[in-house]
């Protein structure tokens, strides 16, 4: 599904030149549930926001279902994101002023589906998160964990077949974290391939194998059988 | 995504702080209640002085005896009537840029027939007083020249005569008795309608030998007269001649060149010039401050939506993060922009119609409201909304995805 073959991305800040991913080559087959771990600065952010498609690499070439996109111009990678790639943030990233529905509607706006459409599809997202009730709520009207299952909803209304779960757990407290990985863990069992980054060992062990990262390299790659 | 999406995303986050979005439509509010209040002026204006050109005839100046002061004692305005027919004659011999004259005697006094009576002012003249005043028979005809000359007892009436002595009957061949003469009425003139001092149509109008001889002989003896409306061959002689009126009038009688005139010249398209003129700096001015505070509140929204493209950079984010492009988040801010100024419009119309029906009511000015000035006001304001708007649309537009959504 993804291949990212010799990728670099170096930042420039100032006089100073920080490179945040060094040569990183990595495979990853369609259905696996990854974790990327790594301390702060390893380059985990770096690598899941090329592989998702909202930053591009200083070097190197990124297949995606086989196509090279490393050379797609910002409208081709905001229409790949918006089909194929679903993002889950730490902090959520809810619009504050779209209730729920709404905002699980938002990346069907731009799909350019009709009304009909995306309102049943979003319907049938939120009630995959066990929201159904709560589809007027505002983001302030709900709970964190709440606010986390809209955006899963968010993130798989447009049936993607990728989902980037950024530090997912990082807001929320333990029990409410189970909750959410037991969702990730149902997606992936659909089908749908599953990357997520954590600095946490308990959340990474959901996954069926764990990358490590540091200082911009891959320096473990390891399968694991979740518990 | 469609546009009612891109509208109902714009009206959420507009809506979500109603009281900046008003506070930044404010310049287009009062731009556009300035255009529109201007062009209603100008163009009231413009219709007030067709109107007033259609009621009196154009080209005229109405020469009139004054009141002239005895040793600083002034004498009253009727107390002598200083023209004459003979300084009529002078006039039209002397200055050929005069096409027509004619001249007039007038009194107020009692009509009574069918059993009513009125008070209304007789004007005694010759046939050249309608040609000169613009005035139409509804019923009727003018005199013939053998009732001028013979001095007939022949009456054509107006409006609001006939409206008070005769209903809506025909008044033709019907008797009237002004000042206790009967006349038979001949003619009856079109409405002009009122004007702010007078009723114009409250008038009888008589040969003027008969008005001399049975009505008025004793007020204006031998040839006096009261006054004669001058008709000038074309609009650009109108001063010269006002100028040639005053030195022959002077001459005729006696007066030296800074003298006290014993007459008075009224320029009646010098009146409508300065009407013209006083509308035209109104406008001027309107057009200045509408103007101004259009490009301030172009200015005022193009800030306001930096601000908002700032405060909303992580949202612009999460969209692009979701699959917006360029062109979603370009037409999402401009549409925002749009709508604060055309909303800003809106409200610059409602309250420009409001100054023009205040000031209408209140000044008695007229004020025509045309749709053109209503569609300039639309133009105006949306083109400001997206001229201003564009530059903080682009801006989110061309925001880096993966730096929006880090953005704190």
């Amino acid at each position: 599904m993804i291949k990212i073959d010799s990728i670099s991305k170096e930042y420039v800040m100032g006089d100073n030149k920080l490179l945040a991913l060094n040569n990183v080559n990595v495979s990853i087959l369609n259905g696996e549930f990854v974790s990327i771990m790594g301390s702060s600065g390893s380059g985990k952010s770096t690598l899941m926001n090329i592989i998702g498609c909202l930053d591009v690499p200083s070097s190197g070439d990124y297949f995606f279902k086989d196509e090279n996109i490393s050379n797609f111009n910002a409208n081709k990678l905001a229409e790949l994101r918006n089909r194929e790639i679903g993002f889950i943030f730490q902090n959520f990233n809810l619009l504050p002023r779209l209730n729920a529905l709404e905002n699980v509607v938002l990346p069907l706006l731009y799909s350019g589906k009709n009304q009909k459409e995306r309102n049943n599809l979003a319907l049938k997202a939120l009630e995959n998160v066990g929201l159904k009730d709560r589809i007027h709520h505002r983001p302030n009207q709900l709970s964190g964990g709440q606010q986390q299952r809209v955006s899963i909803a968010r993130a798989i209304a447009g049936s993607p077949k990728l989902i980037l779960a950024d530090e997912p757990t990082g807001a929320l407290d333990s029990k409410t974290s189970i909750e959410i990985m037991k969702i990730l863990n149902d997606l992936n069992a659909k089908g749908i391939t599953v990357v997520l980054v954590t600095h946490e060992d308990d959340i990474a062990k959901y996954a069926s194998r764990i990358i490590k990262m540091k200082d911009g390299q891959i320096i473990e790659d390891k399968k694991n059988v979740p518990n | 995504m469609s546009l009612t999406d891109l509208i109902y995303l714009s009206q959420k986050s507009l809506r979500s702080n109603i009281l900046r979005s008003v506070l930044t439509s404010l310049g287009i509010i009062i731009g556009v209640s300035s255009v529109i209040t201007m062009i209603s002026i100008g163009s009231g204006a413009r219709q007030e002085v067709e109107e007033q050109i259609e009621r009196f005839g154009s080209n005229n100046l109405i020469l009139r005896s004054q009141s002239s002061s005895n040793r600083g004692v002034s004498m009253g305005a009727n107390s002598i009537n200083t023209l004459t027919l003979k300084d009529m004659e002078a006039l039209k011999n002397e200055l050929p840029a005069i096409s027509a004259i004619a001249p007039r005697v007038s009194l107020s006094t009692q009509i009574i027939a069918n059993g009513n009576n009125w008070l209304a002012t007789v004007t005694g003249t010759t046939n050249d007083y309608f040609n000169l005043g613009n005035w139409k028979f509804e019923l009727g005809r003018s005199f013939q020249d053998d009732e001028l000359d013979s001095g007939s007892r022949v009456a054509i009436i107006g409006k609001t005569v006939q409206k008070n002595l005769f209903g809506t009957d025909s008044p033709i061949d019907e008797v009237i008795r002004i000042n206790k003469v009967p006349f038979t009425v001949i003619g009856l003139l079109d409405a002009k309608g009122g004007t702010a001092w007078a009723d114009l149509d409250d008038t009888i109008v008589v040969p003027l030998k008969t008005a001399k001889q049975r009505l008025v002989a004793k007020k204006f003896p031998g040839d006096q007269i009261r006054s004669m409306t001058i008709n000038v061959s074309s609009s650009d002689l109108l001063f010269k001649t006002e100028k040639d009126i005053d030195t022959v009038m002077r001459k005729l009688h006696k007066i030296s060149a800074n003298g006290n005139p014993d007459f008075v010249i009224r320029n009646y398209a010098q009146f409508l010039n300065a009407r013209q003129e006083s509308s035209r700096v109104m406008s001027i001015l309107l057009a200045t401050v509408a103007g101004i505070s259009l490009i301030v509140g172009g200015i005022g929204i193009m800030n306001i939506m930096l601000v908002t493209v700032t405060e909303r950079t992580k949202e612009i984010g999460v969209c692009m993060s979701v699959g917006a492009k360029k062109r979603d988040i370009l037409l999402q801010f401009l549409i925002e922009s749009l709508m604060i100024s055309l909303i800003g419009g809106l409200i610059g119309i409602g309250l420009g119609l409001g100054v023009i029906f205040g000031v209408s009511e209140y000044f008695n000015w007229k004020m025509s409201l045309d749709y053109f000035s209503l569609v300039l006001s639309f133009v105006f304001s949306s083109s400001i909304g997206i001229i201003f708007g564009f530059y903080p649309a682009r801006k989110a537009a061309n925001l880096n995805p993966i730096d929006a959504l880090r953005y704190e």
